[in-house]
C-alpha cells in the first residue's frame, strides 16, 4: 500500500461498449478522480479491451464514442492506460490499433497493479 | 434567434448541429459577454475538442489542450478565466454549443 | 431451423452456449455486444464460420462498436429493415442473451 497523502485509484473496466453503460461509467469515474487530483490508473481487462477498437461510428446508435473519450485521457494526466495483453490477442487487437498511450501487460503485472493501489473501482 | 426550447434548463444548446456563430452571440449576450476574436479562438478550439474526443473538456483538460494547440501563453487558467469568467470550461462549452461538461464539479 | 440472435461478446457463456447449438442451416443475427463475435481473425469468428450457419450483423451496432471495417468475410451486414424481414421469414427464433 502506498502511504502518500493522495490515495491512488485503480479503475478496472471489464465490459464491452454496447451492452451496458459500464464502460462509460468507468471512464467517468476515472475523469472525476482526476478532477480531484487523485493519481488514477486505468486497466482494460477481458471484454473491456473492446472499448479500444478504433473507427467507432456512433452517430446512428446515438451513444458515445468511447475510443474518442479514451484518447482525451492524457489531457487529464491519466497515462499510460494498461491493457490486458491476453484479451487484446483474443480479440485481434494488435498494438497498432490501440491508442498511442496503451501498454499491453501480462496477468502478473495486472496482479501487481491491483496490489499497488489504495482504492480499486471495478466496472 | 433560436427559441427557448432549443436550450436545456441550464441554458445549454440541446442539439450540437443547431449551433451557428449567431447562436453563439445569442448565448453570449445572455451571459453578458461580448465576443472578441480571442473568444472565438477558444470557441473554435472547444468545438474541435468535442469532434476529436466526443466529450466536453473539464477545466484541467481545457488548459492542457489550449496549451498544446495555441501555445503555453494561452494555455493558462488565468487567460481562460479572463475570457470566460467563473468557469471557463462550462461557460465556453455553453457558448460553443456543446453539452454541459460531464465532470464539471 | 431457428433464427438465432446473440447480444453478448465472446467470453460470455451466451456465446459458447449459442455456438455449440448452431446448426449449418440456421441463421444467426449478431447485435449489441454480439457483433464483436464477427471480428475477423479471432477464434470466435472461426467458430462461427465453421458452424456453417448464415451470419448476419446488425449495421448500427457494428458501426458503433468499431467492427464494421474489420468483419469476417462470411458475415452479411443488415439494417433494421433487413432484421425485421428475417424475423418474418423464420418462424422459430432463439435469443441468446
Amino acid at each position: 500500500m502506498a502511504t502518500t497523502a493522495r490515495k491512488s485509484v485503480l479503475v478496472v473496466t471489464r465490459h464491452a461498449h454496447q451492452g451496458s453503460a459500464l464502460g462509460r461509467s468507468a471512464l467517468d469515474a476515472a475523469l472525476v478522480s482526476a478532477t480531484f487530483e487523485l493519481p488514477v490508473t486505468l486497466l482494460f481487462q477481458g471484454q473491456g479491451v473492446l472499448q479500444l477498437l478504433p473507427e467507432q461510428d456512433c452517430t446512428e446508435a446515438g451513444i458515445r464514442n468511447l475510443r474518442k473519450v479514451i484518447e482525451s485521457l492524457p489531457l487529464y494526466d491519466i497515462t499510460p492506460i494498461y491493457v490486458d495483453a491476453a484479451a487484446a490477442a483474443r480479440y485481434a487487437l494488435q498494438a497498432e490499433l490501440l491508442p498511442p498511450q496503451a501498454q499491453l501487460i501480462s496477468l502478473d503485472r495486472q496482479r501487481q497493479l491491483l496490489a499497488d493501489h489504495d482504492h480499486i473501482l471495478g466496472f | 434567434m433560436l427559441p427557448e426550447s432549443a436550450f436545456d434548463k441550464d441554458g445549454f444548446l440541446r442539439r450540437l448541429d443547431a449551433w451557428t456563430p449567431a447562436v453563439a452571440e445569442q448565448i453570449a449576450e445572455r451571459e453578458n459577454l461580448a465576443l472578441t476574436p480571442a473568444h472565438w479562438e477558444i470557441l473554435q478550439l472547444l468545438r474541435d475538442y468535442y469532434q476529436r474526443f466526443d466529450s466536453s473538456p473539464a477545466m484541467r483538460a481545457l488548459v492542457k489542450y489550449t496549451a498544446q494547440q495555441l501555445g503555453p501563453e494561452k494555455g493558462k487558467s488565468l487567460y481562460l478565466l479572463s475570457l470566460f469568467p467563473g468557469s471557463p470550461a462550462k461557460l465556453g462549452s455553453k457558448i460553443a454549443g456543446l453539452p454541459k461538461p460531464d465532470n464539471c464539479l | 431451423m431457428p433464427l438465432h440472435t446473440l447480444n453478448k461478446a465472446p467470453g460470455h457463456n451466451a456465446f459458447s452456449d449459442c455456438i455449440e447449438r448452431l446448426a449449418a442451416d440456421d441463421a444467426l443475427v449478431l447485435l449489441g455486444d454480439g457483433v464483436y463475435a464477427a471480428l475477423a481473425t479471432t477464434a470466435a469468428a472461426s467458430r462461427l464460420a465453421a458452424s456453417g450457419a448464415t451470419i448476419y450483423v446488425l449495421r448500427t451496432d457494428a458501426l458503433a462498436a468499431g467492427v464494421a471495417t474489420r468483419l469476417m468475410s462470411e458475415a452479411t451486414v443488415i439494417d433494421d429493415a433487413g432484421f425485421v424481414a428475417l424475423t418474418e421469414h423464420w418462424p422459430q427464433q432463439m435469443a441468446w442473451h
